[in-house]
């Protein structure tokens, strides 16, 4: 899941210093060096999409899936699931695609076995849309398609789904949720909703095992939820080191990006520009010295993680860099026009 | 994943799409590593010298903040992170979580919620004793204790997690785990630029 090193063609030209906010403009145009490109996944939407927060990823299969209807596309059963995810969090990040992203769960449902399963999450993106009357009556083909495929008790239930799902603006909500019965269930209300709501949890669980590496062999909602934890602590936890390894490498917490696109032409990480650091004197370099060895330590700990890309990195301290260079305005900088990026 | 992923007809599809997200990922990333940039300069134009803890805190409040604000308040967990900030904030990270955010933040007092915890603890203990232990049920009753248990510690590592309903929390948790992985990125190439400028510095 962690992006592969990129091949970015940067240039760039001299004459900018960050710590003026003018010229922030620029230096923030050529952050595309620094941060590689796009990451190298398998040449699957999927892997990409993993790198993806959801919005982007909801404009991204809502712009993708559009064209291919009115006849839903082969979609193969990793695509719902992305679709599934992206027009779930179009409910919260943006409802501004609503008609295409019911239209597109109608079409993505239409492959689904599990008529039940649907019904929730698409009312769910109903509430947002701002036309429950298109989306109730694709709700409907979409049932009529499904009675061919099982068969069903005839029992129908409908039943409120407001509480549950909190909008963040709007007011609209479907005030129920048709849900069908499968054979051989029970068909009071009550069970029909918790089998509602059960199958709107695993529906996400299924997402998430998606979005977390290494959930998809497991199955259990016990030991999916446990490698969930594992990876928000992990992913935590190395924030918490970045910050430290961030801290102790440079006097000053302002980058000044210049330098850094020097060094970063040669790194493995190869070509990514930025700019250059603010090499200035360590004003506390004894005290920064005996601290760096203590910091040391969790972060050798924490190889796998950073493995890959700090090759070439060590921990130096601080007293030997005692060089003072002038703002650098004279060094190599860079024009936002200048730097390519790859797409 | 890659098995399924390797069928002919959707890689066409997806390899465009793929370009796509990936492009729209660095977005996100660009505009996370903007505002991270732009708290870190407000800090040290607070104060010249920090010490080794102040910068790094320093440095992760401010990237805190600023993968919440590439959210803008949509989700819950950003919102609670930012509501964390301003409860616990000093003067530096107070200015610059709201140059990062671009608006006032509401002066909160932290609230002293400890004892009510204890309270609850103890009535489910209680609660569990009288229902009898030492007997091992059903497979199903432990699977649902170990769910429960595992929802209860998800909830306390998302912000904001905890006064949600279990399907509410799932979706909070995906985005939460993108955006952590675009901040870890970020970060991380961050620090490595940062190493390699410094020893190409030394060795010269």
């Amino acid at each position: 899941m962690e992006p592969n090193v990129e091949a970015v063609q940067p240039q760039f030209r001299s004459g900018i210093s960050g710590a003026k906010p003018g010229g922030m403009g620029c230096v923030f145009g050529d952050i595309h060096g620094l941060i590689p490109g796009p990451p190298e996944t398998d040449g699957t939407s999927f892997t990409a999409l993993l790198e993806l927060p959801p919005p982007q990823a909801v404009e991204l299969l809502v712009k993708e899936d559009f064209p291919a209807k009115p006849m839903p596309p082969p979609i193969f059963p990793s695509n719902i699931a992305l679709i599934d995810r992206a027009s779930m969090f179009s409910v919260f990040a943006s409802a501004d695609n609503p008609p295409e992203s019911t239209n597109i769960l109608s079409a993505s449902s239409s492959m689904k076995i599990d008529s039940v399963k649907q019904e929730p999450l698409e009312s769910e993106n109903q509430r947002n849309s701002s036309s429950p009357a298109v989306s109730n009556q694709s709700l409907k083909s979409i049932k009529r398609k499904e009675r061919e495929k099982k068969v069903k008790e005839s029992s129908k239930k409908s039943k409120k789904v407001g509480a549950n799902e909190a909008s963040d603006g709007s007011g609209e909500q479907l005030p129920y949720v048709h849900v069908r019965a499968r054979r051989g269930q029970a068909t009071d209300s009550h069970s029909l909703a918790e089998r509602a709501r059960r199958e709107k949890i695993n529906a996400r669980m299924k997402l998430l095992q998606d979005l977390v590496p290494g959930c998809n062999k497991i199955s259990g909602t016990a030991m999916v939820l446990d490698e969930i934890i594992n990876h928000v602590q992990a992913l935590q936890r190395q924030v918490e080191f970045l910050s430290m390894r961030l801290a102790a490498v440079n006097p000053r917490i302002d980058f000044n990006l210049d330098a850094l696109l020097a060094v970063e032409s040669e790194s493995s990480i190869d070509n990514s520009y930025l700019g250059m650091f603010p090499p200035s004197i360590w004003p506390e370099g004894q005290i920064n010295g005996s601290r760096q060895q203590q910091y040391q330590q969790p972060w050798l700990m924490d190889p796998p993680s950073m493995g890959r890309v700090d090759d070439t990195s060590n921990f130096i301290t601080p007293e030997n860099s005692l060089l003072s260079y002038d703002s650098p305005a004279n060094s190599a900088s860079l024009h936002s026009s200048q730097l390519k990026m790859e797409l | 994943m890659k098995a399924r992923m390797q069928s002919s007809s959707s890689s066409s599809s997806s390899a465009a799409a793929a370009a796509s997200a990936a492009a729209a990922a660095l977005m996100v990333k660009q505009e996370f590593f903007e505002k991270w940039i732009k708290g870190l300069q407000i800090y040290s134009s607070f104060n010249k010298e920090m010490t080794v803890m102040e910068r790094k805190r320093a440095i992760k409040l401010s990237a805190d903040v600023a993968i919440a604000a590439t959210r803008s308040a949509t989700t819950r967990w950003s919102r609670a992170v930012v509501a964390d900030v301003s409860t616990s904030a000093a003067g530096a990270a107070r200015t610059a979580a709201e140059q990062i955010l671009g608006r006032k933040l509401a002066e909160r007092r932290a609230l002293a919620a400890t004892c009510s915890r204890r309270i609850v603890r103890r009535s489910r203990q209680r609660r569990g004793k009288a229902a009898g232990r030492g007997v091992v049920r059903s497979s199903a009753a432990i699977a649902k204790k170990l769910v429960r248990n595992r929802t209860r510690v998800l909830k306390r590592l998302v912000p904001g997690g905890m006064k949600l309903d279990e399907i509410s929390l799932i979706k909070e948790t995906l985005d939460y785990i993108a955006s952590l992985q675009v901040q870890v990125d970020v970060m991380r190439h961050l620090a490595a630029a940062a190493e390699r400028l410094d020893h190409q510095q030394i060795s010269i």
